[in-house]
């Protein structure tokens, strides 16, 4: 009797569905899509291993858990935040409520007012003050931490922040004020600014210490939750959770990072696309996740993931290293309308899940992309997720209206709003690409998500791109994603210092403690010690400029500091189109990334296969409309059916129970060792 | 219908299908949005990285603005009057790679701060279009740090004069402007710098337009520009014909003529017949003898953005909605100055014409009615050296106010209004650039206008000056109680503008509502910006709003 199989589990819990997947190290693969719970989505995770436990996955022989969780991302677009009361430097209370200063809608007389986290009455000052150079102005003192202290107990609220001027500077007013709150209120989350954020602009920095503190006992009620219900199944391995920046972290670490956890969703995908790039020795790659809503879309240069400091938040700017994914409202639910001056629009209106697209039956009745793929024949009418059928007949019916109104017969107006989408949806790949000079010819596009792969052969025709990778189940490729990642911390400092000799050695020393410091949490945090990596990136502008361009050395040695000039300046040709050598460069931020790898003991398995056409995939032919190739009798396979090696000749369509994939005539695909399809132009 | 794939097909008169139309006027606008963020985030001016006093766009051959990205509307359609100016200058004279600079009042500029470069693009050989960029410099000389001052009677004491001349002649930069401007301004290091974003940014709009006739064929993209005009003057007149025919008519008032003169009337007089409007100025005052008029290319920003505002805001930027509007502007007015008129701080009075003519409009439609915002924003340019590098430096500062309540919800606390969109500086840089400390910055409870919905709060900010004499200009609107932003439907109006001198014995006087002057350290300038009109009457305010406004503490007036 051989020893039982371990087991990796990825859960990724999204608004629609939880998906998981298990990977055992005897080969096995079991995967389950469920709905999720919104109402306590811990449920949705027990449900999920539940479910892979009825599979055959022996719960004593779990070795990690990864999860992707949209509790943080949810529940700031609700508003399900704790009430938190803010104490500011003497003459800034206001500053949550003015934020930048300027207006979102400039052209409304009638503007929406922004969301507002603490209200007025919550917000308490200090007298107080340090300068900028770091020194105590005014000392801040036993009397005036007292009486705030009286303030905050009257209010009782669920979390604190703190947030003085120039704490990144120098904390010591935020460090007296931590530990008198903390005495005084014992089972209270209090955040202070220099904790979770060390940089300067005091709106952005006390917007991150406040949502932070907002999402504090939120997500670490659900991680509590989450955590508990996993152990009482019978799951006792290490849980661990998606951050926006592309890493795990301890669940029992997350709710002190709860503002790093909003993009933990969508960098499940990215994670995903790495390790997918590496698997094809792909270096230079864009991901599109199109959904119901929204097409989520990374470019990935040199096999690494773009980074930025800063994210928008319900109308707050949070600084969070984040992977950096562009967003745009376009997806399968999108909407087709007519505007005023007779030009067609698709989106940015969703049909979203309900009513959803006409086609679905469930009482939509506009026309969506999803109507225009069904009467295009693109979509047949099969099975797909959740047990839906699609209704050629409801779909017809609402792109005929918008035909109707622009005087195109219905095949026609399908094809305009495909086109359309398609136009959306190559401004969003070339934002990522083109608009950052980098020419989409020389990358890969992996689409994925339940509406990703219907335009794999149109988007590889309009982007010119090398090639198109479809992943072996596009829509569960978030979850799939989890497995690849591993553990990450991030930390930075604001400086503000000219570039020049003196002010390396410093820098140098600070940089190597923080390292130091993070290498042991991460270790302690489950990583692999032989496999932990420190990055460093300085971000550095001329002296005089008001924004920053990242450059990425090799280490924290004094030598590897006095790189920066030298490599900032092509960068920043590059990037603005003018560089001036002889001007001093000034270091302003350091920032500091720790990752490490989890000692994994199974891996997905990979087939050998078979080699040659697929035609034992075949299940049929059906007709089918493409802008710009007309009407042609196109082969449907059955995914499930390919074996690696297998080829396909275009015009293709391949349907699983997960995503459709569409490919035109004139373009090839083979699916590989792992199970994706390439699909390549023939010429 | 043609697809996207059989795009690279030219004619010599190209037929533009409905989705071709639609993919390439997209491109235009997200080319000029990429010029933005090239010029934006390379910029030394604070006023264009941190307050967005910029713009970024594309023309055609003639000079009309096609496509522009929305940064500030202050620079609406303005640059448009520049291009055509260089057109008229250099007609016959223009080469592949020049790249033109103009600041000129009186040619289609708006303020000396508000420099232009422009460049010629063309395509195999011949001109098909222009970029553009206009963008407030910190310092264009003249007589105060940051070249504004309300007091100058003359656009010669402003400070550099650029007619429309070549910063660079086929591609090679012109040293002689360069040394011309280099030694008649304060921080040549930072305006140069900027010069040079400017025209990478332009050089950039050139890359893409060509890039675009590339893939579709000059003919389509040149069809398309045009087009681009036609449709939005469709849309304004398919919105005017929507809106019932009427004649509205309305007045405000500046606090004085940029000296310690009268008042300066503006008056808005509009009619609306079938797909026209008609707008009559002849009402305003004659110009003024200080720095207050507004050159004509800010008084038609200032149309293109209320008619928006009013008619249709989700409509792109483009010369095609004044084609739906007759402007009567009689020369010699405030809202049309004759050269020498000084004009640097134009803005001011700017903002008061959006106000007068909004409510002009909506004197036609009242539904549409809401409550005046503050026009005042309080703007303070301090003259000193960098703490960081000892070298001269300039802070250019403004401070917004509350926005007028509407039908439907009180107005925007603390943010800048109309024409302007400008942010706040965050005290934390103010302080690392410039030896002046922030005391408070902060709303200022009982400075919002009341009614069934309240106007937004106007902001407190109070300026240190530390370690020296630095010399300073500040000035606001709407110092004057009869002049404060007013209500509607029964609204009531906003507190006015104050401005406080704080001298280091601790000695406060009020201040008139423009200064020069110098100040010695330890004296604290506090301004208290206007809140915003009421909607409806106060009687009429929720008990939820009341409980609140009492349990936030914004009902008392200090």
């Amino acid at each position: 009797m051989t020893s039982l199989a371990q087991w990796i589990v990825s859960i990724d819990a999204g608004g629609t569905f939880t998906d998981a997947i298990a990977h055992a190290n005897d080969g096995r693969t079991l995967v389950t899509k469920t709905a999720s719970t919104p109402d306590d989505p811990s449920r949705g995770l027990t449900n999920a291993v539940a479910e892979l436990a009825a599979q055959g996955m022996d719960l004593d022989e779990v070795k990690l858990v990864c999860h992707g969780t949209t509790v943080a991302t949810n529940a700031t677009l609700t508003g399900n935040l704790a009430r938190v009361a803010l104490i500011t430097t003497r003459g800034f209370r206001d500053v949550m409520a003015y934020r930048q200063g300027s207006r979102p809608q400039v052209y409304s007389l009638k503007p929406e007012r922004p969301n507002e986290l603490v209200e007025r009455h919550a917000r308490f000052e200090v007298n107080e003050r340090i300068a900028s150079n770091g020194s105590v102005v005014t000392a801040l003192q036993q009397a005036d931490i007292d009486a705030v202290l009286e303030k905050i107990e009257a209010l009782a609220p669920e979390a604190i922040a703190v947030s003085l001027l120039f704490s990144y500077l120098n904390p010591v007013h935020e460090d007296m004020l931590l530990a008198a709150l903390a005495q005084r209120f014992p089972h209270t989350p209090v955040t202070i600014s220099s904790q979770v954020a060390r940089e300067f602009r005091e709106y952005p920095r006390t917007a991150t210490t406040v949502i932070n503190a907002a999402l504090r006992p939120v997500v670490g009620d659900y991680l509590e939750r989450a955590a508990g219900s996993l152990a009482s199944g019978g799951v006792l391995a290490p849980f661990q959770v998606m951050q926006s920046n592309g890493g795990c972290v301890p669940a029992g670490r997350a709710a002190g990072q709860a503002h790093r956890l909003i993009l933990s969703g969508p960098a499940g995908g990215v994670s995903g696309l790495l390790r997918g790039a590496a698997e094809h020795g792909l270096p230079n790659v864009i991901s599109l996740d199109m959904g119901g809503t929204s097409v989520d879309v990374c470019l990935v240069r040199g096999s690494q993931a773009p980074y930025t400091s800063r994210q928008e938040v319900q109308d707050h700017t949070l600084i969070a290293p984040t992977v950096d994914i562009h967003t745009i409202g376009a997806g399968g639910g999108s909407i087709a309308w007519v505007d005023r001056t007779k030009r067609l629009r698709v989106g940015p209106q969703s049909a979203k899940a309900v009513p959803g697209p006409a086609s679905y039956g469930r009482g939509g009745t506009a026309a969506t992309l999803t109507d225009a793929h069904v009467v295009l024949g693109t979509l047949g009418s099969g099975a797909l997720a959740g047990d839906l059928r699609l209704d050629y007949a409801a779909a017809e019916k609402a792109v005929r209206d918008i035909g109707d109104q622009l005087g195109m017969g219905v095949i026609e107006a399908a094809e305009a709003i495909l086109a359309i989408a398609m136009a959306h949806m190559v401004r969003a790949v070339r934002k990522v690409s083109v608009e950052r000079g980098l020419d989409p010819r020389e990358f890969s596009l992996f689409p994925f998500g339940g509406a990703g792969p219907l335009h794999a052969g149109l988007l590889l025709r309009h982007l010119g791109l090398s090639s198109v990778v479809v992943p072996h189940q596009p829509g569960l490729y978030s979850a799939d994603g989890l497995l690849a990642a591993g553990l990450r911390i991030d930390d930075s400092q604001t400086l503000l210092r000219p570039f020049g000799a003196d002010a390396l050695p410093p820098i140098s020393g600070w940089l190597a403690e923080r390292r130091d410091e993070l290498v042991r949490q991460v270790i302690e945090d489950g990583a692999a010690p032989g496999s932990v990596q420190a990055s460093v990136t300085v971000d550095c502008r001329y002296l005089g400029q008001g924004y920053e361009l990242s450059v990425p050395l090799d280490g924290t040695s004094v030598q590897d500091l006095e790189l920066i000039a030298e490599r900032f300046h092509p960068l920043h040709r590059e990037l603005y189109g003018h560089s001036s050598e002889q001007e001093t460069v000034e270091i302003v931020t350091v920032r500091l990334a720790v990752t490490g790898g989890f000692d994994r003991v199974a891996q997905p398995a990979r087939v050998a296969g078979t080699m040659g056409p697929a035609d034992a995939a075949i299940v049929g032919r059906r007709t089918v409309h493409l802008p710009g190739t007309g009407e042609r009798s196109t082969t449907i396979y059955d995914r499930t059916k390919l074996q690696p090696g297998n080829t396909l000749a275009g015009p293709a369509i391949i349907q699983q129970m997960d995503a459709t994939t569409v490919m035109l005539a004139g373009q090839s695909g083979r699916v590989t060792a792992n199970g994706d399809i390439i699909i390549t132009e023939d010429n | 219908m043609t697809t996207l794939t059989e795009h690279s097909a030219t004619a010599r008169e190209p037929e533009v299908d409905t989705v071709t139309f639609e993919v390439l006027s997209s491109a235009l606008t997200s080319i000029a949005e990429e010029m933005g963020v090239v010029l934006k985030r390379s910029s030394y001016s604070p006023i264009i990285r941190d307050m967005d006093d910029f713009s970024c766009a594309l023309f055609t051959a003639d000079g009309d603005l096609v496509a522009q990205a929305d940064y500030i509307p202050a620079q609406l359609g303005a640059m448009s009057l520049v291009v055509k100016a260089i057109i008229e200058r250099w007609d016959g004279r223009i080469s592949d790679g020049d790249a033109f600079i103009c600041n000129h009042p009186f040619l289609g500029a708006m303020h000396l701060p508000d420099v232009n470069v422009v460049t010629p693009i063309f395509v195999d050989g011949i001109l098909s279009g222009w970029s553009g960029t206009a963008a407030h410099h910190i310092d264009v000389g003249g007589v105060n740090p940051g070249s504004e001052g309300p007091e100058l009677e003359d656009i010669f004491a402003e400070g550099l004069i650029l007619p429309p001349v070549r910063l660079s002649i086929a591609g090679v930069e012109n040293p002689d402007v360069i040394s011309i401007i280099t030694d008649n301004i304060r921080d040549p290091l930072s305006t140069v710098s900027d010069l040079r974003a400017q025209r990478a940014a332009c050089v950039l709009g050139y890359q893409r337009l060509n890039e675009l006739a590339g893939q579709y064929g000059l003919a389509v993209v040149s069809s398309v520009m045009r087009r681009n005009l036609d449709v939005v003057e469709l849309a304004v007149r398919n919105a005017l014909l929507d809106l019932p025919d009427g004649e509205g008519e309305a007045e405000g008032f500046l606090d004085d003529d940029g000296l310690d003169g009268p008042p300066t009337r503006i008056h808005a007089k509009v009619s609306k017949v079938g797909d026209t409007l008609h707008i009559d100025l002849s009402g305003s005052s004659a110009q003024v003898r200080g720095a207050m008029n507004v050159p004509w290319a800010s008084a038609r920003a200032g149309i293109v953005y209320a008619v928006r505002a009013v008619v249709a805001p989700d409509l792109g930027s483009n010369d095609g909605l004044l084609r739906a509007v007759d402007i009567n502007a009689p020369l010699g007015s405030v809202l049309n100055p004759m050269a020498p008129a000084a004009v640097s701080i134009r803005h001011n009075t700017c903002q008061r014409f959006a106000d007068t003519l909004i409510r002009a409009l909506t004197d036609i439609w009242p539904e549409a009615a809401v409550g005046s915002s503050t026009v005042s924003f309080f703007c303070m340019n301090v003259g000193s050296t960098s703490p960081v590098t000892g070298r001269p430096a300039v802070m250019a500062d403004v401070v917004g106010g509350g926005t007028g309540a509407t039908g439907e919800a009180d107005g925007l606390d603390g943010v800048d209004t109309y024409m302007s969109n400008v942010g706040v500086m965050p005290a934390e840089v103010v302080e690392t650039n410039y030896r002046i400390r922030i005391l408070r910055n902060e709303f200022v409870p009982g400075s919002q206008g009341t009614g069934r919905f309240n106007g937004g709060l106007g902001l407190r900010r109070e300026y240190e000056i530390l370690e020296h004499p630095q010399r300073a200009t500040f000035y606001a609107e709407q110092t004057k109680a009869g002049f404060a932003p007013t209500g509607a439907s029964g609204g009531s109006s906003g507190q006015p503008t104050r401005i406080t001198l704080i001298s280091p014995d601790g000695t406060e006087t009020m201040v008139k509502t423009k200064t020069s002057t110098t100040l010695q350290p330890g004296t604290i300038v506090r301004v208290e910006t206007a809140g915003g009109g009421g909607f409806g009457p106060a009687s009429e305010r929720s008990e939820a709003a009341r409980e609140s406004d009492e349990r936030n503490g914004l009902l008392a007036f200090p």
